[in-house]
């Protein structure tokens, strides 16, 4: 039996054991079910499987905008609030203790006496925890998988993509609760670390973003700084030289908007998106584009799985280093 | 090579500056019972998780089973139940033991049957399907036990293995080292339980301030204070009392207490009673008990009663 089986096996089992596993689940169920009774009539979109229904000539069955409108809602709203903000943060509750009970005395001296190397151990350790997400994500892209053949009448497993990507943004959160709690053995700690973490990305990533806007694409809503701004400009590159340090959990979701096939091309644009459903009023749509992909998939997944490499590599050391 | 242990020098000494272990040497032959004692915070459990790599020693010479100790292949061929083992308890008994015998990499099949054959040895195949959390403490240790073989090992380490145990529990777990020596495998047993290591350790070692103050074979060392106790009709005269006193008999009221290793020296002493009509009412042996050795030798170390450190 190898060693990773044994420990993948005791981390579904684990899972399976917490209530908050179960729990998301069924609150993704529901969001996918809420996803899939979303359906489209010749005369419009229905809701509910039919229970209601709004009129609109531009969502229609048939309707060029439907597979858009339906692949954005899963990338935006399911992808982007449920997955990537609810669900790992319940993923996060639910996995902090991983390593503290791991480690508590009377249990870690079986593992740690076997034959073993103790980085291996944490490692696997470490990816059974995953486990969760890839669960979590992997059940719901089974169903909006499904629901979108049904409802725009396509094939379109690129909606998998957001299984690795939900992963990507859980696993370098989870590297800062793992390395508290092998510091401190405190589940508490180790989530409060790692939700801390969470925001100040957040909040760089939304500083970035609004430089970049005020630097090369203009001020919204009137403001008066304007593109080409050399101080802008230098703030910006500030921002971004921060950044590299930090995970980038809202922008690799957001690569789910360039790994999406819409219309047989990879790609969802979220100008036109929003220009097909809201019509004139989505001005700026090439621009809001434009910004969302400023950075290559290599920078934005590299620089965050090497923030998640420093905090593992300390993890790991304080594991194999110390005694228990 | 006879010994499964064979330390040459084991120091760990805590951050902070807690020597936990003073340099201790240790040999312990294959095949063989051996019963580590000592008190609460002398060292033993630092022992024990510094040959199996748990903690790091501050500097350690020796070997486990003919390899340097640390060697991880080697703790494949090595049995833990370590003191308070605590097993998930969403895991049910035979997955604690099927999960102890994967991170040994016992091959699967045989680590079915292993699970199987270990459960039912230890009185727990019955229980084998139900979770953890429903056990009580003694099913617990022994589900600790069927875990610590089910690689089977040449060299088991047992942390304090009748903790919390009921008598009936302690007597089966007792059997159980008996069937494991009869076996051929090595059994290290931690313990403070003197009167339970009596009984099954074919040698000991007291520990004491992390440094072993006594060792040797139970039989050996309990020989030390061998001695024979004639009891007299009466005080034993006061004329007798300074000869027998010069001899290095001890005399108190009716009894005199002569220490020898066997019959033949304490004839003397009922000779000289004999002579001196008095009447003698019996002569009975008696052993020292491992008991009065272990406090003799922590005491003598000023360890009794005292916290000495980390176990």
């Amino acid at each position: 039996m190898s060693v990773f089986w044994v420990l993948m096996v005791d981390s579904l089992r684990l899972l399976r054991a917490r209530a908050l596993f179960w729990i998301t689940l069924a609150i993704s169920g529901l969001a996918a079910l809420m996803y899939v009774s979303i359906g489209f009539t010749p005369t419009g979109m229905s809701l509910g499987f039919g229970a209601a229904e709004i009129k609109s000539e531009v969502l229609r069955a048939g309707a060029p905008a439907v597979e858009l409108f339906y692949l954005g809602m899963f990338n935006k709203l399911i992808v982007g609030i449920w997955l990537s903000w609810v669900a790992i943060g319940l993923a996060l509750i639910s996995c902090a203790p991983v390593f503290p009970d791991f480690m508590a005395e009377g249990s870690i001296g079986i593992p740690l006496s076997k034959p073993v190397p103790r980085l291996v151990l944490f490692l696997y350790k470490y990816l059974g925890a995953l486990l969760f997400v890839v669960a979590q994500v992997g059940l719901f892209c089974v169903l909006v998988f499904f629901a979108v053949r049904w409802r725009v009448g396509t094939w379109n497993p690129s909606v998998f993509w957001a299984v690795p990507l939900v992963t990507l943004v859980f696993s370098y959160l989870y590297s800062v609760v793992v390395l508290v709690a092998v510091r401190t053995r405190s589940v508490l700690a180790a989530i409060l670390a790692g939700v801390l973490v969470w925001f100040v990305s957040w909040v760089g990533q939304k500083g970035e973003e609004v430089l970049y806007q005020l630097a090369y694409v203009g001020a919204p809503h009137g403001m008066a700084a304007g593109a080409g701004d050399a101080d802008l400009q230098r703030w910006h590159r500030s921002s971004v030289a921060l950044m590299a340090f930090l995970p980038k959990t809202g922008e690799t979701v957001n690569l789910l908007d360039r790994c999406v096939v819409v219309g047989g091309k990879a790609g969802l644009s979220n100008g036109r998106l929003v220009a097909q459903v809201f019509g004139d009023r989505a001005n700026g749509g090439e621009e809001v584009d434009r910004a969302m992909s400023r950075h290559s998939p290599w920078y934005v997944i590299g620089t965050s799985l090497g923030f998640e490499a420093v905090m593992l590599g300390l993890a790991a050391w304080r594991f194999c280093r110390r005694d228990f | 090579m006879n010994a499964a242990i064979s330390v040459e020098y084991l120091r760990k000494v805590y951050r902070g500056g807690f020597e936990a272990l003073a340099g201790i040497s240790l040999e312990v032959p294959r095949g063989s019972v051996f019963g580590l004692l000592g008190p609460n915070g002398a060292g033993k459990s630092t022992l024990v998780k510094s040959l199996l790599t748990i903690l790091r020693p501050t500097a350690c010479r020796g070997e486990l089973l003919g390899e340097p100790i640390g060697h991880r292949a080697t703790l494949g061929k090595v049995g833990y139940l370590p003191e308070h083992a605590a097993f998930p308890g969403y895991l049910t008994g035979a997955q604690v033991v099927e999960f102890s015998a994967g991170l040994a990499k016992v091959p699967r099949a045989a680590a079915k049957r292993r699970t199987a054959e270990c459960l039912e040895r230890v009185g727990m195949a019955a229980w084998a399907g139900k979770r953890v959390a429903t056990y009580s403490k003694g099913m617990k240790q022994r589900v600790g036990l069927a875990q610590a073989l089910v690689n089977d090992p040449e060299l088991v380490f047992l942390d304090e293995p009748t903790d919390g145990v009921d008598p009936e529990g302690r007597y089966a777990i007792r059997r159980l080292i008996e069937s494991m020596r009869a076996e051929g495998k090595t059994v290290f047993v931690n313990s403070h339980l003197l009167a339970e290591v009596e009984q099954m350790a074919d040698e000991v070692a007291i520990l004491a301030k992390g440094r072993i103050v006594a060792r040797g074979k139970v039989a050996e060392l309990t020989r030390q204070g061998h001695r024979y106790e004639i009891r007299t009709q009466g005080p034993v005269p006061l004329s007798l009392r300074e000869a027998f006193a010069a001899k290095g008999w001890e005399t108190a009221g009716d009894r005199v207490a002569v220490e020898a290793p066997n019959a033949a020296a304490v004839q003397p002493a009922i000779d000289a009673l004999r002579a001196a009509d008095v009447v003698i009412r019996g002569v009975t042996e008696s052993r020292r008990s491992l008991e009065e050795l272990f406090l003799d030798a922590v005491g003598a170390n000023g360890n009794l009663n005292g916290k000495g450190g980390a176990a």
